[in-house]
């Protein structure tokens, strides 16, 4: 936790730092005669000076506690990557972003849809070894999921609250 | 007498208002459906409030809220299932619960836990109810005093005491999050002069980021990243005894009760906190004032109606400064005011005189929503388990599907999903390392009041600082803010400990 603390600290003075010049740059809006404290950058500013003091204590601990010897090594990230619990946070990151941030607006909805849960369910149920019935029952199981939930969720939100699909 | 009469009369008008076929019919799915994502573990009651915030958006106002609510007190009391059967808070509201509801289980006393989970989870609600309907028009009113500088302290005081109180361990990290919540909120165009900040052209950014895609973030799609990475739970055996809540029970802790509802509520009132922390306190206090005190820990009946009623009754609690000062009590209250404001109610110190009714239809959705959980808690259990069977395989997905859409459909902008995308990775990582999601959401509520509060401040005071510092509301808050910063530095703490210890000798002895 103290390196992940000792890199949060520095992303946060980093940051701090960016939004404080930001924050000067803004106008003072003096030709409209509004009141030098009434500028825009005022409250940025005040925050990002607490963050910066924020940032500069999470590193500075974490420096004392050896934070900043980070250690990183390709076998390290190895190990990390191939630990079953982040190899499905990442299939779960790359199924949900594919899905909302890539097919949603750009294919229909109900295909987009149909497709991310059918995948889903497909891509975490699957495992080696499985009978050619067991496979097939799974693969329909989630395709039944896929038409229902798309169906159900199509009609409430496009009969329903007529709101347009992306 | 005359006003508590009236009160009372606006209360019981308010009940009658919702006595509607439709109504009821509202009460019981959202309700049930309310404790059905309780009791699931990943599905937290703020991710339900938000999602069912965008399902309920076409809705009139008040069946909108009171759908709302009913979730909201359902997913609160419906996590103490699964924290009963198989040793895991349904909602991080009931990790207290687990202390005790477990090992009752253990004992083959499922039934005797989960009876007793309802029935302090009923008082819980009760007791805030009680407190909403009296204190919240006490407080309106009172809120009608206040003005720039009591504002801009209230938004500071909120994030300073909600990062502390929900990141005891290490308050830096509640606090970095509150900030970074109010620093979110700095996006778009400002309240006083229009002016854009930190758009960079973006016309979407114009508003700001909009609350409930950043709640469906930071709330849903973050569980479903932690749900999915960790290992899944073992579901329990039906339980073999009755469900039934005991009046024996109420009548042997009912000291408990009152203090856990008590403590509930005051929790509940302070910015940002949230249910966790009121049954965890309502726990500490009972096992510290309990004479079964060696019985915490191991399946103790007063241990668990402590942790159930202090965490319902945060509920209502956290609804009083929502209405009265529009700032939220909770996680979940923040999803509830953004509701309201989208269905243009506009809860504030103003609500006491624009629309008291609404406090009284809110104190009633309240009681129905207790009631609906109380017929729930006796009928719900076998058919819960199997819900809480279903492989998470194929629950998230679905879920994710209603966090997109969800997201989508209020302002019907594909930009909103990208928002959800990236508040969930970015809660999900946060998560990780231990800072806190409230203050982080209380801050996107605060922000725009801190902003506008500072600035008005200032030009009415022409720079001068003393009104922030003289003015007796603001004594008090920054007094308080102050205390509990320095109390967190461990320096400050122990001299304060060591000096305690001067003046009064014995202390140290009876606190070990």
């Amino acid at each position: 936790m103290v390196k992940a603390d000792f890199l949060t600290g520095l992303a946060l003075v980093l940051m701090s730092v960016f939004v404080l010049i930001e924050s000067w740059s803004m106008p003072r809006l003096e030709h409209l005669k509004a009141h030098p404290l009434s500028t825009p950058g005022i409250v940025p500013a005040f925050l990002a000076v607490v963050l910066l003091v924020f940032g500069l204590v999470l590193v500075m601990r974490s420096i004392k506690a050896g934070g900043h010897r980070l250690g990183l090594s390709r076998q390290g990230i190895r190990r990390v990557l191939s630990e079953p619990g982040n190899q499905r946070l990442l299939m779960t990151a790359a199924l949900t972003i594919g899905y909302a941030g890539v097919l949603v607006g750009r294919t229909p909805y109900w295909l987009a849809t149909g497709l991310f849960i059918f995948l889903f369910v497909t891509a975490f149920e699957s495992r080696r070894g499985m009978s050619a019935r067991e496979f097939w029952r799974m693969g329909l199981a989630s395709g039944i999921l896929a038409v229902t939930v798309t169906t159900a969720v199509s009609w409430v939100f496009e009969r329903l609250f007529l709101v347009t699909l992306p | 007498m005359g006003a508590l009469l009236e009160n009372l009369g606006q209360f019981l008008g308010a009940i009658a208002s919702f006595l509607t076929i439709l109504a009821l019919f509202h009460i019981l799915w959202a309700a049930l459906l309310g404790i059905v994502i309780g009791a699931l573990p990943g599905l937290t009651a703020t991710m339900g409030v938000a999602l069912l915030t965008t399902l309920t958006y076409k809705l009139p106002p008040d069946l909108a809220i009171l759908i709302l609510l009913c979730a909201y007190v359902g997913a609160i009391y419906g996590g103490s299932r699964t924290a009963i059967l198989i040793n895991i808070p349904g909602t991080p509201a009931n990790a207290a619960t687990t202390l005790d509801g477990f090992p009752l289980a253990k004992q083959g006393l499922a039934g005797r836990a989960m009876g007793v989970a309802t029935t302090g989870s009923v008082l819980g609600s009760l007791i805030g109810m009680f407190f909403l309907a009296t204190l919240a028009p006490i407080l309106g009113n009172y809120a009608l005093k206040f003005q720039s500088f009591e504002f801009f302290w209230l938004a500071i005081f909120g994030i300073v005491i909600s990062g502390h109180l929900t990141a005891l361990e290490d308050p830096i990290k509640g606090w970095i999050a509150g900030f970074l919540g109010l620093l979110t909120a700095m996006v778009g165009q400002e309240g006083i002069h229009a002016y854009e900040r930190f758009t960079y052209g973006t016309t979407e950014l114009l508003g700001g980021f909009a609350l409930i895609p950043a709640m469906v973030g930071a709330f849903g799609f973050a569980e479903v990243l932690s749900v999915m990475r960790n290992p899944t739970a073992e579901v329990a055996e039906n339980p073999q005894d009755s469900v039934i809540p005991k009046l024996a029970d109420v009548m042997r802790y009912w000291r408990t009760i009152i203090r856990s509802g008590l403590i509930g509520t005051i929790i509940g009132i302070i910015p940002g906190v949230g249910e966790d922390i009121g049954a965890w306190v309502s726990y500490a206090a009972a096992r510290r004032k309990s004479l079964e005190r060696e019985k915490f820990g191991k399946g103790s009946v007063e241990g668990l109606m402590a942790a159930e009623t202090g965490n319902n009754a945060v509920v209502p609690g956290a609804i009083i400064p929502v209405l009265t000062l529009a700032i939220p009590g909770s996680a979940p209250a923040a999803v509830l005011l953004a509701a309201m404001f989208i269905h243009g109610i506009r809860p504030g110190p103003m609500i006491m005189v624009e629309s008291p009714q609404f406090v009284y239809q809110v104190v009633a959705m309240v009681f129905f929503a207790t009631l609906a959980i109380f017929i729930y808690g006796m009928a719900l259990t076998k058919p819960l388990l199997k819900v809480l069977a279903i492989p998470r395989s194929r629950l998230m997905p679905v879920v994710f599907v209603l966090c997109t859409i969800g997201s989508y459909a209020i302002t019907n902008r594909i930009f909103d999903i990208w928002v959800m995308i990236g508040f969930g990775i970015a809660g999900y990582i946060l998560r990780q390392m231990k800072y806190p999601m409230a203050p982080l959401v209380l801050g996107i509520i605060l922000g725009d009041i801190l902003d506008k509060n500072l600035r008005r401040g200032l030009v009415l005071t022409d720079g001068d600082l003393t009104p922030f510092f003289t003015r007796p509301i603001c004594l008090v808050l920054w007094l308080v803010t102050l205390a509990s910063i320095m109390m967190s530095i461990d320096p400050v703490r122990n001299a304060l400990q060591r000096a305690a210890w001067m003046v009064w000798p014995g202390r140290r002895r009876d606190e070990s």
